[in-house]
Parts: C-alpha cells; structure tokens; sequence
C-alpha cells in the first residue's frame, strides 16, 4: 500500500508541475551570448548585465513572469530554441525576413544600425566599399556579417565573437569591423586598449529594430512579452535603461 | 594478419584492422562500406534533395581548400619541428636535450585549442602575418612536439651497432645520422606519421576558431544564416569522412609498399 501511495502522490505533484507549467508560464529560460558589450556581457563578479538584460527583467516584472538567463555562444543560439533548451533569445537579435520565417519575435524594442569601425591609421575609407580587396570581420551569423557579404570585392572574415575581430584588427589582420553601434562605441571609444587604435567612421548605414525571439508558434508567449513591452515603453523605463548602458 | 585464424593466433589489435588487407578480397569492408557509403550518399543529398543539400555543396569548397592548405602545411612544417627537436631529445649536449625536452613536455601540457588561442594572438602582438599562416604555425607548433616523439622513437628503434659500424668506418657522427641512420629510420617512423596527418586533418577545424575560413567555418557561417544546422554539419561530417578515409587508405598503401622493400 506504502508503495501504492508514495505512486500516486508522485503522480499529483507531477499532475500539480505540469498544469502548472502550461498555465500561463512563470519562469522563462532565456539566451543571451554575453558577448556583446554592453547589450550583454559578462561582468567581473560573473553576472550577465547588460542593456539587454536589465531591459527583459523589467518586461517580466511587468508581465509578472521569472527569467532565467543561460548565456550561450551566438553560433547555434537559433538551434538551441529550436531543440527546446530554453523559451526565448535575447541577444540583441535584428529582426530580418529570414529570421522571422523560421522563428517568431516580440515587437521590436529599440532600434540601432550597423556601423563600421577602422584603425586610426587609416584616413580614407568611409563605408565598406572603399576597404575593396581587404579584410573586414564580423561576428559570424550577424547582420553586420550580411552587410559585409553584400560588398563585392570586400572579404569577409567571420569570428564566434565580436571581441576577437577587434583583437585581430588591433594585430593588423583585417582592415575594418562591422558591427552594432552601440558595441562599436564599447570597443572604439570605451575600452582603453583600443580607444588610442580605432575610430568609428561614418554614421549607422543601416536601420534594425531588436526583438525577443522565441518558437515559431508560441504566441502565448509573444503575447506575454509585448505586454511587458508596452507597459516598459508607456512607464519609459526603456530611456532610462538605455541612459544607464549606452551613452 | 594471418588469413586463417587458428587456436594460437594473438589478437592483432591496431587501427590498421578495419583497413582490408591487401589479400582481403571482400566486398563489403567497413572501409569500403564507409568510404563508397559516403560518396554516395553526398551525391544523394546533392541531387536528390537539391533545395536543401546543393546549397551548402556550392557554399563550401574554398573550405575544403583552406582546410587541406592548413593540414598540409602544418604537417610539413611539424615534421621539420619535430625532427629538430626529436634530434634534440636524443642530443648529448645537455643544453640542446634539456631545451628540446622542455618544448616536448610543455606543449604537451597544453590543450591544443587553448594554444591556438594563444600562439595566434600572440603572434599577433609581434608580428604582421596572415591569418592562414598563423594558424599552420600554431598548428604545427602543436604536432611538433608529437613528432619528436615520434622521429626520437624511431632513431633509437636503429640499433646501436648500425651507428658503430658507421663511426668505424670513418664517418663523421652527423654523416652517420644523415647517410644511415634517418634513412633507416624514416621507414619506421612513417606510419605513424601518417597517423599524425590523419589526427591534424580532424584537428584542423579547430582553426575555424581562428575565423581561418576553413571548411567547418564556412558550414558554420551557412548555418548560421539559413539555420539548417542539421543538414549542414551532415554534409561536413561526410566531407571529413571521405577525406580521412581516402588519406587513411593511402597511408595504409604506402606502408605495404615500404614492408615489401624490406
């Protein structure tokens, strides 16, 4: 009979888990590639902080849900959430068409462009049309990657990280990186190492909003995460969130 | 190796055991099996599910390319390394066989992904050289310390008389080393440096790591913009089969030859 009942009590509270679970959900595991300074990254005490972060945080106080972040490397970030290791990304994702036929994504939460970062040393290039027979990097499976692809005569060099390219530029291997601008001001104005090396030259050549991506199908959750999005907008915690990391 | 097993034949174990022997006249080896298994179903892939496999066909060559120009360069480059300091390991000038020594036991000690991280920017910090050519050298920094083992292996398998008969004859100790003992030795240490280019080969995609655009790179910068990881690491997994079995074969052929002239 023991075994009977400690049977059925582990079926109730199994019964209990699991309902409880497709209610609405109250923890989401989320994704980041905390990588990318300062949208996501790693600080000296081993918390991932960052604008993207403390931004979801508040999205999910206002949703009334938990989040748990697990950093993950960017390259395989999509299949991670296709095979159900956690419920959404939020890495600093453009919303593109081709990503928007595989996943789904919440409403865009702030908007940026790609931007293209030089050593000091070289007084010419404008865009990355006049870096034609160099190097450029980017981190692999990025918008800015595609941008660079799109230059004819420009090779593109692709790095699991976006702090690598820069460190390959400071060697002289490659003539240019093309990144988000808040992360190109992080490494060419910020960071000490490279602020005497590099300079950002132009102005954003293109116009990308960022959204949360989760499972094709999972509106429930889409749904949640624009609820907190607007109440985040209308309370203009956002202002304050991007004063705070990108200044 | 014996065809006809019989109660007092030992086990032979060794890599070489799913390479069919030269007398083995079955059709359906595991190698056989793998190899032709392979091509066929790359080809497959291609024509048969063109959509979604020619794609990434088309995508990687210049891949496949840089992969063999980095596996061909290290191991040509690790044979010189290791020679040098597989001589140094079995040097009696206490400098040369402590330096020698000491290059064998720390890059043994390291991994090889995190030294690769380290002698490329390194280098990086000192000197301007292609990005291709950074990784061959940390590559090969790598192998080399193996191949010493392996050259110092296979100078000390000659034996000590082939050395003395040398020395009587007048011959200088370099003479000796160059004119009879390598020669000798180069056909021991053969396979096993064919082992070694079949492991570098596997190795070689750590570069990718290096933003080298080697043929796991390229896979991964296909996948990670159209996002069929599955499919795409299939077709990588089947080149690096087809490439290490084709090379495996070969190496198993040239080691025949060289038992032959014995």
């Amino acid at each position: 009979m023991k075994v009977f009942r400690t049977l059925t009590s582990l079926v109730l509270v199994f019964a209990a888990m699991t309902s409880s679970a497709f209610a609405a959900p109250k923890s989401i595991k989320v994704a980041t590639d905390a990588t990318w300074p300062p949208m996501e990254m790693v600080d000296a005490n081993k918390q991932i902080v960052g604008y993207d972060i403390d931004f979801l945080n508040a999205v999910a106080k206002e949703a009334g849900v938990k989040v748990e972040f697990k950093n993950t490397a960017w390259d395989g970030i999509f299949a991670g959430l296709d095979s159900g290791q956690y419920d959404a990304i939020i890495s600093s994702v453009t919303i593109t068409e081709a990503r928007k036929a595989k996943y789904d994504f919440s409403d865009a939460y702030t908007s940026i462009g790609q931007i293209l970062v030089v050593p000091k040393t070289d007084k010419t290039s404008k865009t990355i049309a006049d870096l034609k027979g160099k190097k450029v990097g980017s981190q692999i499976g990025t918008t800015g990657a595609m941008e660079v692809k799109k230059v004819a005569g420009v090779e593109s060099k692709t790095y699991d990280e976006i702090g690598l390219a820069f460190e390959d530029m400071a060697a002289g291997r490659i003539s240019g990186v093309v990144c988000d601008e808040p992360v190109a001001a992080h490494f060419a104005l910020q960071k000490k190492e490279y602020k005497e090396k590099f300079k950002i030259v132009g102005k954003a050549f293109t116009k990308e909003g960022y959204g949360i991506v989760v499972k094709k199908g999972n509106q429930e959750l889409v749904a949640l995460l624009n609820k907190g999005i607007k109440a985040v907008k209308a309370k203009k915690l956002d202002t304050k969130i991007h004063t705070k990391w990108v200044k | 190796m014996l065809d006809t097993p019989s109660p007092h034949t030992p086990i032979a174990v060794g890599d070489g055991a799913a390479i069919p022997h030269k007398s083995d006249a079955g059709l359906f080896t595991a190698w056989r099996i793998a190899f032709f298994g392979s091509i066929v179903l790359c080809l497959f892939l291609a024509f048969g599910r063109p959509d979604q496999y020619m794609a990434i066909f088309m995508f990687i060559p210049d891949g496949i390319l840089v992969t063999f120009k980095v596996t061909l360069g290290a191991i040509l480059l690790a044979i010189v390394f290791g020679l040098i300091a597989g001589l140094g390991r079995i040097s009696s000038n206490r400098l040369i066989n402590g330096a020698a020594s000491l290059y064998v036991e720390v890059i043994r000690g390291i991994p090889l992904l995190v030294q690769l991280f380290y002698i490329y920017y390194a280098l990086g910090r000192f000197v301007k050289i292609p990005d291709i050519l950074s990784a061959i050298i940390a590559m090969a920094f790598c192998y080399g310390a193996y191949m010493a083992e392996i050259f110092r292996a296979g100078i000390q398998s000659i034996p000590k008389g082939q050395m003395e008969a040398a020395l009587s004859l007048g011959m200088s100790r370099g003479q000796a080393m160059r004119q009879v003992i390598l020669p000798q030795a180069f056909k021991v240490v053969l396979p096993p440096i064919g082992n070694e280019f079949i492991a570098l080969l596997k190795d070689s995609s750590l570069v990718s790591i290096l933003a080298v655009a080697d043929l796991l790179r390229r896979g991964r910068e296909y996948a990670s913009e159209t996002f069929n990881y599955f499919e795409t690491y299939t077709v990588i997994a089947l080149i690096y089969l087809i490439m290490t079995l084709f090379f495996s074969k070969l190496i198993s052929i040239m080691e025949e030859r060289l038992n032959e002239g014995r």
